[in-house]
């Protein structure tokens, strides 16, 4: 979708000015997670998993990982970090939300983004869940010097897992400091903002 | 009521034929009665007027040109017996000798096996008339000029190409063929990977064009008339000719004479074919010289053959 | 949770689902078995020299006969056609909601063995084809219009028989059985409790039908009942391609019109509008619905006096007379046993064919979600309207050009229902792309996926299930039709019924026939567990 007005930048480069193969592979150094609707649940988790490797593998090899899963030491690892190494083979339908959103997060590990966007990554989830569920997201991007971006209605989980902080309300960034500088009166005043 | 068939036929009479009031008193259920005098021809019951006379014929030759062309042999007909005339087109062999049983059809253009089997299955049918090229009418065997045969009348040549007849119960088209066949050594059922049916003599001219069935045989009227208009292919050839024998005729239903109220009918049906003057349309349709009687043993050959190949039973 | 997530979890190793990998297995085996027999695998089966006669009946589809005669009679036979359609559907209505009520588990309750006895009686109407139940009743009704109306109503109506007692059955038993705790009899709590919930699919199932009836009323045309089919049949016997075409083209009208109302109102059923009063658009299809029939019987002139007289009965006799008992000697059977194989694996064939060409072509055909180029609009417009095209081409006519360029065999006739099959179950498999969840495939190409590896893991494993399940029941539906292809000479039981019904065998054509219905019945047996297999 072209912007109406102005230029977007991602990872320095426009998107609307790229050619296809370009274009896919500034794709796929961009993970995102939306609350593990990207899923496929007929699959297996491990294909589930594997799918975020589908950028560099040529399409014979994505068919044959069908039938025999390739590059299975670094699924199962990725798998060990999200806790569900022995659910590799199950359908992903059969699986809990929360263990489908964990699974969602392990193919953003195998595809070893630059930059991780997560939308709501944590609305569903118990708080020490999501405090895990985010220091895992943020891994893929900060080992390699990226970045995660993710929208959150929790101020805690901000604190604790976030660098920079930008309240938008309407369209319109109504805030934007270090968490470090957040104070409480920003928040309060932020929160009548957008109410 | 013939109207209902002719609406289930399609044909182009369909609306004319049919008074729109009738069909709205069958509706109204006034048509229960109606329906019922008129199914209840083939019953005791004698209707108090005369039915139409019910023409059908098998579509062998050019079907599509019957059709179109068959009004004109209704017309001639009813002018000349002073009776309505209906033409019914029917697409299948089986289906012509059904109704013709079933009293549908009252008086039938057949083929010499088809018939037999409707004069078996219609006790007090009646063959009425032929074409005078149907005294002595014969099958053409064709080879697609790859095999690279040359005309001969040697039929066993023939035993070891993939072959196709053309429709399965077709006189020129399988059974006397076949026949032909058997007389020269060649099993009739024989030919690699069995016999094709191809349905109808144009059918079987293309197949045997196209190679995929090296030989076929079929009514040596169609071929001639194919080969004049040059439609034949040059890949198919004219390989052996059949000795002649006794094919088309019509046959009259007998509940035909009661229902139209004609009760000399089969004489006034002859008088007509035969009379047909030279170059009357009729004719020309038939691709005939003229009709001459025929009598029901002038096709006890083919009844004896179609019992010996299991056609006739 | 934390410990859930510190646990060592030991290896996993990869297990096969044992069922579906068998079911997968067997599948390839079989095909395998089919395609050898099929002569694949043993010496030529391509015909070149036939190029120039298949290229004639291809070229013509681009200039069909168009002369103002011909088109009126095209338009009339178009009339019968859709009355025929429209009458028998409407028998096959009634039939199959009198029948429901008779197959229905929630009629049977535990009384399995009476459930199960039903459903088989069901099987015998179900088995035959329509053409087949048209020669028959033929010789029962003659010149009848009844014949072309009980031939499409009674095999219909035993499947909607079937459909619709599995829709009732699937609604959730709650209401029912809360009217049935107050004191309701079963009819009334049914009527309550279970139709209203299930009439959305009940109402669009019916449309479906229509358009399958007017493809039906074609090939029933072909053996003589009249309408476009009578007029394809005799364009068709001495090969004038030009008018086979305008008749297809006139079919594909037919059908195209059916499916666009039948689209537009089960869209109208899925997303209802927002009122609490009665939607126009619906009332107006019931009720034009209902002028239609009304129409056709008074145009077919049908009266049920011919039913029931005694002319009827004087041939139903004949007929029963000459058909009972069944021919029963070795040698009929040896070769009944050696061509339901050839049936069988012409099916299987056939069913591959249409599988394959369906996965393929089910992307392109599906109306994508959204905007999209109009480049893609119009590839999409072609491929549907090709897939039209070879389902309105009758199998027949299929076989016999397809003949041209095949050497003779069990391979073009299976060929030729591929090839018809695939134009009804690549429309099936495209309405099935296009209600799958169209966002996992949008992730993986927000994540850099390819285009054929998106399709790989983002649509294939959603779609798989639904379009199998599709080709498992066309395959029940294609061992039928093979009997439509024998009967006009390309081999397997067809065949044999077609020459014991010209030799008018009637007690063999009984024996036949019973092979037939038990073949089929078998087929529906194994796709019913295939099908189960996949859930």
């Amino acid at each position: 979708m072209p912007p109406t007005a102005g230029t977007v930048r991602v990872l320095g480069a426009d998107p609307a000015a790229l050619s296809g193969r370009e274009r896919r592979r500034l794709r796929a150094r961009v993970g995102t997670v939306h609350q593990a609707l990207e899923l496929v649940g007929r699959l297996r988790v491990v294909h589930d998993v594997n799918a975020g490797r589908l950028a560099q593998w040529s399409a014979a090899r994505a068919a044959w990982s069908l039938v025999r899963p390739q590059g299975l030491p670094e699924v199962l690892a990725a798998l060990e970090r999200v806790g569900l190494a022995d659910r590799a083979f199950e359908r992903t339908e059969r699986l809990s939300g929360g263990q489908r959103q964990r699974v969602a997060i392990a193919r953003l590990l195998v595809q070893e983004p630059d930059l991780v966007l997560a939308d709501e990554p944590a609305s569903a989830l118990d708080p020490v869940l999501a405090d895990r569920v985010l220091a895992l997201l943020g891994e893929p991007a900060l080992a390699r010097g990226g970045a995660l971006v993710t929208a959150l209605h929790d101020p805690g989980l901000v604190r604790r897992h976030c660098g920079r902080v930008v309240g938008l309300a309407e369209g319109r960034v109504v805030l934007d400091r270090p968490v470090a500088a957040l104070s409480a009166s920003d928040l309060a005043e932020f929160y009548g903002a957008a109410m | 009521m013939g109207a209902r068939r002719v609406a289930r036929s399609g044909g182009p009479e369909a609306q004319s034929l049919l008074p729109p009031l009738s069909r709205r008193a069958l509706l109204a259920g006034a048509g229960v009665a109606l329906a019922a005098a008129v199914t209840g021809c083939g019953g005791p019951a004698a209707p108090t007027s005369p039915g139409p006379l019910r023409v059908g014929a098998i579509p062998d030759q050019d079907p599509e040109v019957l059709q179109r062309l068959y009004g004109a042999v209704a017309d001639a007909l009813s002018g000349a017996l002073d009776v309505e005339v209906e033409y019914t087109p029917v697409t299948d062999y089986a289906a012509a000798v059904s109704l013709f049983r079933t009293g549908d059809l009252d008086l039938v253009w057949f083929g010499g096996l088809t018939g037999v089997q409707a004069r078996l299955q219609t006790p007090g049918a009646e063959p009425v008339a032929q074409r005078d090229i149907d005294q002595a009418f014969t099958s053409v065997f064709v080879v697609n000029a790859a095999t690279g045969l040359a005309p001969s009348d040697d039929l066993t040549a023939l035993a070891l190409l993939r072959f196709t007849y053309g429709s399965e119960t077709s006189t020129s088209g399988r059974l006397m063929p076949a026949w032909f066949l058997r007389e020269a050594g060649v099993d009739p059922q024989g030919f690699p990977g069995g016999p094709g049916f191809s349905g109808s003599h144009d059918a079987t001219l293309a197949l045997v064009a196209s190679g995929s069935y090296q030989a076929g045989v079929l009514n040596a009227q169609v071929w001639r008339s194919r080969t004049e208009g040059g439609a034949v292919d040059p890949a198919v050839v004219r390989y052996a000719e059949t000795p002649p024998y006794s094919d088309y005729h019509w046959l009259l239903g007998p509940r035909a004479a009661e229902r139209t109220g004609v009760p000399d009918l089969r004489d006034r049906l002859l008088d007509f074919f035969s009379g047909l003057p030279a170059g009357s349309p009729v004719l020309e349709l038939f691709g005939a010289g003229a009709f001459v009687p025929v009598q029901a043993s002038d096709h006890d050959r083919i009844e004896e053959i179609g019992r010996d190949l299991g056609l006739v039973s | 949770m934390t410990a859930v997530l510190d646990r060592a979890a030991a290896p996993p190793v990869l297990r096969r689902d044992r069922r579906r990998w068998a079911w997968g297995v067997g599948a390839a085996a079989v095909l395998l078995w089919s395609l050898a027999g099929a002569g694949l695998f043993s010496g030529d089966v391509v015909n070149p020299g036939g190029t120039a006669q298949f290229g004639r009946f291809a070229s013509a589809a681009l200039s069909p006969a168009l002369d103002a005669q011909f088109l009126g009679v095209l338009a009339r036979s178009a009339l019968v056609t859709v009355a025929y359609a429209a009458a028998g559907t409407a028998l096959a209505l009634l039939l199959g909601a009198a029948g429901a009520a008779l197959v229905s588990r929630t009629t049977w309750g535990r009384r399995r063995a009476g459930w199960l006895a039903a459903r088989g009686v069901l099987a015998v109407p179900r088995g035959l084809h329509e053409a087949v139940w048209g020669l028959l009743l033929v010789n029962v009704l003659g010149l009848d219009p009844w014949v072309g109306v009980l031939a499409i109503g009674l095999p219909y109506g035993a499947v909607t028989a079937k459909v619709f007692a599995d829709l009732v059955d699937e609604v959730p038993r709650g209401a029912y059985r809360a009217l049935r705790a107050a004191g309701a009899g079963r009819p009334a709590a049914a009527l309550y409790g279970l139709l209203p919930p299930a009439a959305g699919g009940l109402l669009s199932y019916a449309l479906y039908r229509l358009e399958c009836a007017v493809r039906s009323a074609v090939v029933l045309g072909m053996v003589g009942a009249g309408g476009l089919g009578y007029q394809l049949a005799l364009s068709f016997a001495s090969l004038r391609w030009e008018q086979v075409w305008s008749a297809v083209y006139a079919l594909s009208l037919l059908c195209l019109v059916a499916d666009v109302a039948g689209r537009a109102v089960r869209r109208r059923l899925a997303a209802p509008p927002p009122s609490s009063r009665r939607d126009p658009v619906l009332t107006a299809t019931v009720a034009g619905t209902v002028v239609l029939v009304g129409w056709s019987c008074w145009y077919l002139a049908l009266s049920p006096a011919s039913l029931v007289s005694e002319r009827t009965a004087a041939q139903l006799a004949h007929v029963w007379g000459a058909a009972w008992p069944p021919a029963t000697d070795g040698d009929l059977l040896r070769t009944i046993g050696v061509l339901a194989v050839d049936t069988v694996q012409m099916s299987v064939v056939a069913i591959a064919v249409a599988l394959l060409g369906a996965v393929l072509l089910a992307g392109p055909a599906a109306r994508p979600a959204g905007r999209s180029s109009s480049g893609r609009r119009v590839v999409g417009a072609l491929v549907r309207g090709g897939l039209l095209l070879l389902r309105a081409v009758p199998p027949p006519v299929w076989a016999l050009v397809l003949l041209f360029v095949l050497m003779p065999g069990v391979l073009p006739g299976a060929l030729a229902l591929g090839v018809y099959t695939l134009g009804v179950l690549g429309r099936l498999a495209a309405e099935a792309t296009e209600e799958l969840d169209p966002r996992p495939r949008a992730a993986l190409t927000a994540l850099g996926a390819r285009p054929v590896g998106a399709w790989l893991y983002g649509v294939l494993p959603l779609a798989a299930g639904p379009v199998l399940a599709y080709a498992l029941y066309r395959w029940e539906v294609a061992i039928r039709d093979t009997v439509l292809v024998g009967l006009l000479g390309a081999g397997g039981l067809g065949a044999l019924l077609a020459s014991e019904l010209a030799t008018f065998d009637w007690a063999a054509a009984t024996t036949v026939l019973a092979a037939v219905v038990v073949l089929t019945w078998l087929v529906d047996l194994v796709s019913d567990r295939a099908r189960a297999a996949l859930r």
